[in-house]
């Protein structure tokens, strides 16, 4: 088990190989090997979402995915979407709107809002709640969060 | 096949079938979201994986010639839920996908998976058993077929024997009725404190009613007796004993989402709902 495999990766936009243990998660090699802390380690078991990362353009836990079973696959991380519009717009509405208090759960919050908004560019306050249900955040009661996304979106449709 | 020491990666089922039999230690991999979860845990620590994503026979969702669906074991959720050529007494399949865990986990977590971990808390195997589902299991003898009411047999275990692997769903072609899952959860992506799944359609005979319960016993609970009940053209007091008879034949655990006695009240309150959702769908056509 301590044996270390081969694994090619593109993360945020850079080729990297690296040699992992069978069943070290994409969130450790991430946090621990390249030093991208962006992705939190929260409950470690995809419920609270602040590991939330990008596969191929999608969505996914960072802590659910093996490093060895993302072979050849692309990886975006908070740090690597910063010049994203959608990130941008996001951000800045949630620093106007206070939609962070500790700032842990964001950087999940925020990959998780850009998947919504990508795909539903006028979301209701329901839709908005389901796209963050997998998103758990123990300062803000949610309620800044959503209306940020709202005005996230808003400001993208101008 | 492709070798890389810990990590096997078959292109086709007979070759990840040939992977099980050579190593026993060695765990599947599709969507990873049950199986690091346990690894995460500390509750197993697989000696190789097999990852299933490049046999192509397991992705997607075909319609075969009689109507009936294939549904590839490595279909994620998120594809189950946006299905929307599951109509009629089928729709339960959708909507069960579509109330799993959240939607990045939806991204992740596959049919095959769900359904090969057995957690009796999940969406689908109370709608698989509704919807008189098979699953199709591949091992080094070929393929064989289950209905999914023989495919769990237990807490967390399946029909599965050393060496096999659900390649695939079958549904069969959808009648024109009404198929619903609901699902009472403490909150959105919770895993279900009972579900209900629910078939019904409408005949010269009256109606035909399928119910399957969820969450509330090692397997999903699906009673010949309860459905000729809520069949033909039952009332309120058929209604009643089927609930009754489901609620009895129920083996629900005390947890953090619900005692075993509150999960017992809530089975004939949630076939009722459900039931009078679907009967007034039904009216509502014909």
């Amino acid at each position: 088990m301590s044996r270390d495999l081969p694994v090619n990766l593109e993360i945020n936009g850079a080729a990297v190989a690296l040699e992992v243990p069978l069943t070290e998660t994409l969130l450790a090699t991430l946090r621990e090997r390249l030093q991208l802390t962006g992705a939190k380690r929260g409950c470690n078991q995809g419920v609270c979402g602040a590991c939330t990362v990008t596969l191929d353009g999608v969505a996914v836990r960072a802590c659910l995915s093996l490093t060895l079973n993302c072979e050849g696959q692309k990886v975006a991380t908070i740090e690597g979407v910063a010049a994203d519009p959608l990130i941008e717009a996001l951000q800045q509405a949630f620093v106007d709107g206070g939609a962070l208090q500790c700032g842990f759960c964001t950087p999940g919050q925020l990959i998780a809002a850009r998947a919504l908004l990508s795909q539903n560019s006028d979301p209701s306050v329901e839709e908005v709640q389901q796209g963050l249900s997998g998103n758990l955040c123990r300062c803000t009661g949610y309620r800044k969060i959503i209306d940020a996304v709202l005005s996230a979106a808003r400001s993208m449709r101008k | 096949m492709s070798v890389d020491q810990g990590v096997f990666r078959p292109a086709s089922v007979d070759e990840a079938v040939s992977v099980l039999a050579r190593l026993p230690d060695a765990r599947l991999i599709s969507g990873g979201a049950t199986l690091v979860a346990m690894i995460n845990a500390r509750l197993i620590e697989p000696a190789a994986l097999v990852s299933l994503a490049g046999v192509d026979e397991l992705h997607g969702i075909t319609e075969n010639p009689d109507g009936g669906w294939r549904i590839g074991a490595m279909t994620r959720h998120r594809d189950v839920a946006a299905e929307r050529r599951f109509t009629g007494t089928l729709a339960l399949v959708q909507q069960a996908a579509s109330l799993i865990a959240n939607a990045t986990v939806r991204n992740m977590g596959t049919i095959g998976g769900a359904i090969a971990h057995a957690d009796p808390g999940l969406d689908y195997p109370p709608a698989l058993v509704a919807a008189d589902a098979q699953i199709e299991i591949a091992s080094g003898k070929g393929r064989r077929r289950l209905p999914a009411s023989e495919f769990f047999v237990d807490w967390y275990a399946t029909a599965l024997q050393s060496a096999e692997l659900v390649t695939a769903v079958h549904l069969r072609a959808a009648s024109d009725g009404v198929g619903l899952y609901h699902k009472l959860a403490r909150v959105s992506g919770d895993y279900a404190t009972v579900s209900v799944a629910l078939t019904m359609s409408s005949g010269v005979a009256g109606i035909a009613t399928r119910a399957a319960m969820g969450a509330c016993g090692p397997t999903p609970i699906l009673l010949e007796e309860a459905n000729a009940l809520l069949s033909g053209s039952p009332g309120e007091s058929e209604l009643n004993r089927a609930g009754e008879l489901l609620a009895a034949a129920a083996d629900p655990v005390d947890d953090v989402r619900g005692s075993a006695e509150y999960r017992r009240l809530l089975i004939p309150r949630m076939l009722a709902r459900a039931f009078t959702e679907a009967r007034a769908a039904i009216g509502a056509r014909t």
